[in-house]
């Protein structure tokens, strides 16, 4: 129905018959793009470990880490980053400087996940899974201390 | 025979000044504001944090699905509207649904106070609104000026 609508329309506005094509396929990737779920992570379940005591770091630039959704992560520079635990992925580290989610159709709040200094990943603590990050960068970090 | 054409001629804008009030009498939002209120407001119980759900936008007014919070029904999305829910330490899920469901995953700790904004992006039949979490530096410059519409 939407489509003969369109056609008609277009018709009707005095376009050629390529036009309504167009506009028809124009229409059903609106469709697509904003009516349903499009933009996924894929998740896997993990198992977290709590721990403390490990090195922190802090930032040393800004950072964009891609989990394949289309809206990467920023780390901002100048973040301070404490060990909290553990998955069999990395270690997982948190800061309270900024606010750390994962980003397809919906939102996860994230910790980062590294292993040495190379980003491994994500953990989702409401969803108890692993996010792959799409490569493996390593992390500008500026100092590393241990308590 | 001319006053019969004249009100008939009127009726459309008639129709436009009711449709126009309408929507703004849907717009308007009452209560007090947050900046009013905020000096009022205790902290959390003990062992609960709060979590404020504000929307700042007026843009796509007549879309004002309803907040679920963990599945549950706690509000809607007016625009220049917030609640506040304190809820035990744990973790929480809020969603929004128009002709789709769009959610956020959080964590919340006792005494933490966490801001979530509702967005409004585009839809194919009406706009969609999405929660996102934003830090407490944002949260408190965006919803100092929106109204409490329910807690």
């Amino acid at each position: 129905v939407l489509c003969t609508a369109a056609a008609r329309l277009v018709q009707f506005a005095g376009c050629s018959r390529v036009a309504p094509v167009s506009f028809i396929v124009a229409m059903v990737l609106a469709i697509a793009g904003c009516a349903f779920d499009i933009s996924h992570v894929q998740r896997v379940p993990t198992t977290f470990v709590a721990a403390s005591g490990g090195p922190d770091w802090t930032l040393d630039q800004d950072h964009s880490i891609g989990v394949g959704s289309g809206f990467p992560t920023q780390l901002r520079h100048g973040t301070h980053w404490q060990l909290v635990g553990r998955v069999p992925e990395g270690d997982v580290y948190h800061t309270s400087d900024q606010i750390v989610t994962v980003e397809a159709s919906n939102i996860f709040e994230a910790m980062l996940v590294v292993q040495g200094v190379q980003v491994a990943g994500f953990y989702l603590p409401v969803e108890h899974s692993f996010v792959a990050a799409s490569d493996r960068p390593a992390l500008p970090i500026e100092r590393r201390s241990t308590p | 025979m001319n006053k019969t054409v004249q009100r008939a001629a009127a009726l459309p804008r008639l129709l436009l000044v009711w449709m126009t009030l309408a929507v703004l009498a849907g717009c308007a939002t009452s209560g007090a504001t947050y900046t009013e209120l905020q000096a009022k407001l205790a902290p959390p119980p003990a062992g609960e944090g709060r979590v404020f759900i504000y929307r700042t936008t007026v843009l796509g007014a007549a879309v004002q699905p309803s907040v679920m919070l963990n599945g549950t029904v706690v509000g809607h999305a007016v625009p220049r509207g917030f609640i506040y829910l304190d809820r035990p330490a744990g973790n929480y899920t809020i969603s929004t649904e128009t002709e789709v469901t769009r959610t956020l995953s959080l964590t919340l700790v006792s005494g933490q106070v966490r801001y979530v904004r509702l967005n409004i992006g585009m839809g194919f039949f009406v706009g969609h609104v999405w929660p996102e979490l934003v830090s407490d530096q944002e949260g408190i410059s965006d919803i100092g000026e929106c109204h409490l519409v329910g807690s």
